[in-house]
């Protein structure tokens, strides 16, 4: 018998797990410190994969505007980086990705994935229009790399806490990387944005549990027995594919 | 036979208008990679092992596989096409194939422990030695991907346990697939005491010894910049949909 994920009996399969901020550390720690990946090798894993679920939730096809544009906005850490590689991939899949990046990082890692975004041509705006239907004529979606799980909801400061002002005003759809920006990672904020997509990294977060759009799994490369320990339940990714939908 | 010289002069000319690099463009294509667009070895390596192994699950699906098993063989060389090797392999094991690795000189470099340990830590058994009894091989294993020299070796200083390894994949029954240009080729010409796989992955772009190659032909890796494929004309072919790599 073949089960696949939907057609699945609640009772014979474990649920899928949503990560508390402490678990996503934990992973995150045993991935670079036991694992020996690299974070340039993650965030290039995730952020492909984000490119790819952007690709399925918006296909070229389905955009509104005349181009295919796409609005990235990047906070200075780990989950802006992923917005970087995003980007670049979505400007491989013939998206126009422009890219909105206030507050660089200043590690190498993050500027390297920067340069790498110039040097594909792809636009950094210098200022966020606060105009908000300037952004909705101009753009078909935006994505929202903000703040990622490492981020604290209660103390946003600027640019980031006027940028997602402006966004919760937008009536363009929006993608979260990760996280919805904004959002406790343990809990549904009302606070935050509210995304019609969310792209989870490797594993849901405990705020996702209530989120009711268009859910994404991205990025497949946990060995198992990270799977194993700390009982992700993930469902199974169809053929080679590197994400899946919740 | 006029009729045959027109097919095969138009078939010539198909071939000879394939994408191909020498070994100066690739040198370059790479220095600008790393230096001007600031790519890392790390995020390149994960890149073309991932399209590899997506290469390898083209060719080669799961329920196509002879064995009960679906084994396969990763002979990993000392350089960068050994280290693609081993990103491929992982990549391979959480598509549900049973990668066994041959690793027989292990580089000291960070870049080659981190996915060496990667590897390791997935399970993946790596092998001490490779039986020469090449009728072990062919029953162990659906088949064997070839990464052992790339086009960085200079073929006339390739010595053991290379030249040994190659002497015996010479001889298996079962499929081959090289990553990249199959060991014992010179990056600009084939030759014909190297292997000759049924099927080739180039990485990014295809190597001058590829231009005629007969045999199964992709290429791996979807993330060159638009500048640099004008810039050195390597008018690769639109890839498919989001896929990250194309079928020559």
């Amino acid at each position: 018998m073949n089960y696949s994920s939907s057609e699945a009996d609640p009772e014979t399969t474990e649920p899928l797990r949503y990560l508390s901020k402490d678990e996503v550390a934990a992973i995150e720690s045993e991935l670079l410190k036991d694992y020996r990946f690299g974070q340039q090798q993650l965030v290039e894993i995730w952020g492909h994969a984000c490119a790819v679920a952007i690709t399925k939730a918006f296909p070229l096809s389905t955009l509104s505007k005349k181009q295919p544009t796409v609005l990235v906005i990047c906070g200075p850490n780990q989950n802006g980086s992923v917005g970087l590689v995003c980007a670049r991939h979505l400007r491989i899949f013939e998206y126009e990705p422009t890219i909105f990046y206030p507050k660089r990082s200043m590690e190498s890692l993050h500027q390297d994935f920067t340069v790498q975004c110039e040097k594909m041509d792809i636009p950094f705006l210098s200022y966020l229009p606060t105009e908000v239907q300037l952004i909705n004529d101009a753009y078909n979606l935006v994505i929202d790399a903000i703040l990622g799980p490492d981020a604290d909801h209660t103390d946003v400061k600027e640019p980031c806490a006027s940028i997602l002002v402006t966004l919760k005003q937008i009536k363009i759809p929006i993608a979260s990387i990760d996280v919805p920006s904004g959002w406790d990672m343990d809990a549904a904020s009302k606070e935050g944005i509210n995304p019609d997509v969310l792209i989870s990294l490797t594993a849901p977060k405990k705020c996702a549990n209530r989120f009711s759009g268009k859910h994404f799994l991205a990025g497949r490369f946990l060995p198992y027995d990270i799977q194993k320990k700390y009982e992700l339940n993930l469902p199974e990714f169809p053929g080679t594919d590197c994400l899946i939908e919740l | 036979n006029g009729q045959a010289g027109d097919v095969r002069g138009a078939e010539l000319g198909r071939l000879s208008s394939r994408p191909s690099c020498s070994k100066e463009e690739l040198d370059a294509i790479e220095r600008e990679l790393l230096d001007e667009y600031r790519f890392g070895l790390q995020q390149l390596v994960e890149m073309w092992g991932h399209a590899c192994a997506v290469a390898v699950a083209k060719a080669f699906p799961l329920s196509s596989l002879n064995r009960r098993q679906p084994t396969l063989l990763v002979v990993c060389g000392l350089e960068r096409n050994g280290v693609v090797g081993l990103a491929c392999a992982r990549h391979l094991r959480l598509f549900g194939y049973e990668p066994t690795i041959f690793y027989p000189k292990r580089s000291a470099c960070a870049l080659h422990r981190d996915f060496t340990v990667q590897c390791e830590k997935m399970d993946i058994p790596f092998l001490s030695y490779l039986p020469t009894e090449v009728q072990l091989i062919n029953d162990a294993y659906n088949l064997v991907i070839d990464a052992i020299l790339g086009p960085e070796t200079d073929i006339k200083t390739v010595k053991e346990p290379y030249t040994g390894i190659l002497a015996t994949l010479k001889q298996v029954k079962i499929p081959t697939a090289s990553v990249d240009m199959p060991s014992g080729w010179d990056v600009e010409e084939p030759r014909e005491d190297g292997l000759q796989p049924e099927m080739l992955m180039s990485l990014s772009a295809p190597k001058k010894c590829a231009a005629n190659f007969s045999g199964r032909h992709f290429v791996a890796g979807r993330f060159l910049p638009y500048d640099i494929q004008k810039k050195y004309d390597l008018n690769l072919p639109p890839f498919p949909s989001t896929d990250c790599l194309v079928q020559l």
